[in-house]
């Protein structure tokens, strides 16, 4: 009942974000500060997202240097920075964390 | 619903116990970001039918604004991204589906480690943002924020650690325009 209710709101929010600059009636702008604020969303909250995955595997802090999680997330910004490839990051990052998880 | 990251966050959240309200704050956050790719898109896409715009404001993820945004006005054909748009959906739906039928017969799947493609796809996403010190300091703070946050099991850690690494961000760019 909750995940239905979640999920029936979700839709309504994510469409009114995408939609409502769109609509042609709507006459107003985006503030600067604000227009300059949500330009960090992306980097702000999909870092909050990956942090936990990559430093607190099973939910405990791991800053070693046996940490497949860190050993293969330090390796994908690499491998970006480099090709500036998504699916190339992708394939290589995924091989080398099931790599490290098969050796350590 | 198409949403990859909030999809994937609420589910996170429902498992945790999240109250309903902190969920959805978190996704209009989260998707805050298509109120950018909206404003961007306004020229090309708010002449069009309503028909058009409806369909294109439910399929203008971070990917197909990836591939459309850089277009001019004469090159943007709203045939070229309806169809991205469709296979992004269709595909998006198919892999769900697969996922679904696959996680309930594959036992210990939750052990194979998939949650590192999660990390790897954002760490992929996230690059290419950082291009200045604004976003350098914001993607510090929140990763810092986040990693102290979890660890001690604080209530609504990502949507505070995310808006604390926004905020520092926005106030060291607003810095530096002083500054400068």
């Amino acid at each position: 009942m909750k995940a239905w209710l979640v999920i029936g709101f979700m839709s309504a929010i994510v469409f009114m974000n995408r939609y409502v600059f769109l609509e042609p009636r709507l006459p107003l702008r985006l503030g600067r500060n604000l227009r300059d604020f949500l330009g960090f969303a992306v980097p702000g909250l999909l870092t909050a997202i990956c942090a936990p995955i990559v430093f607190l595997p099973d939910h405990q802090l791991d800053l070693s240097p046996t940490n497949p999680y860190l050993l293969a997330g330090v390796f994908a910004v690499a491998i970006m920075l480099w090709k500036k490839s998504v699916l190339m990051t992708l394939i290589t990052s995924m091989a080398v964390f099931y790599l490290l998880r098969w050796l350590l | 619903m198409f949403a990859g990251a909030a999809q994937i966050v609420a589910i996170g959240m429902l498992k945790g116990g999240a109250s309903v309200l902190s969920i959805l704050l978190t996704v209009l956050l989260l998707t805050s970001q298509h109120l950018l790719y909206g404003l961007h898109m306004r020229a090309h896409i708010s002449p069009m039918s309503a028909r058009w715009r409806v369909g294109m404001g439910f399929l203008l993820t971070d990917e197909l604004f990836a591939l459309t945004s850089h277009l001019g006005p004469r090159n943007f054909d709203r045939w070229y991204a309806l169809g991205v748009g469709l296979t992004f959906y269709l595909l998006w739906n198919l892999f769900t589906f697969a996922g679904i039928m696959l996680g309930s017969n594959i036992p210990g799947l939750a052990n194979l480690g998939l949650d590192f493609s999660i990390a790897a796809t954002f760490i992929a996403l996230i690059v290419p943002n950082v291009k200045n010190l604004p976003t350098v300091i914001c993607v510090i703070v929140s990763l810092l924020a986040s990693v102290l946050l979890s660890y001690f099991q604080v209530e609504g850690a990502l949507i505070l650690s995310g808006l604390a690494g926004m905020t520092a961000g926005f106030v060291c760019k607003r810095y530096r325009e002083i500054c400068t």
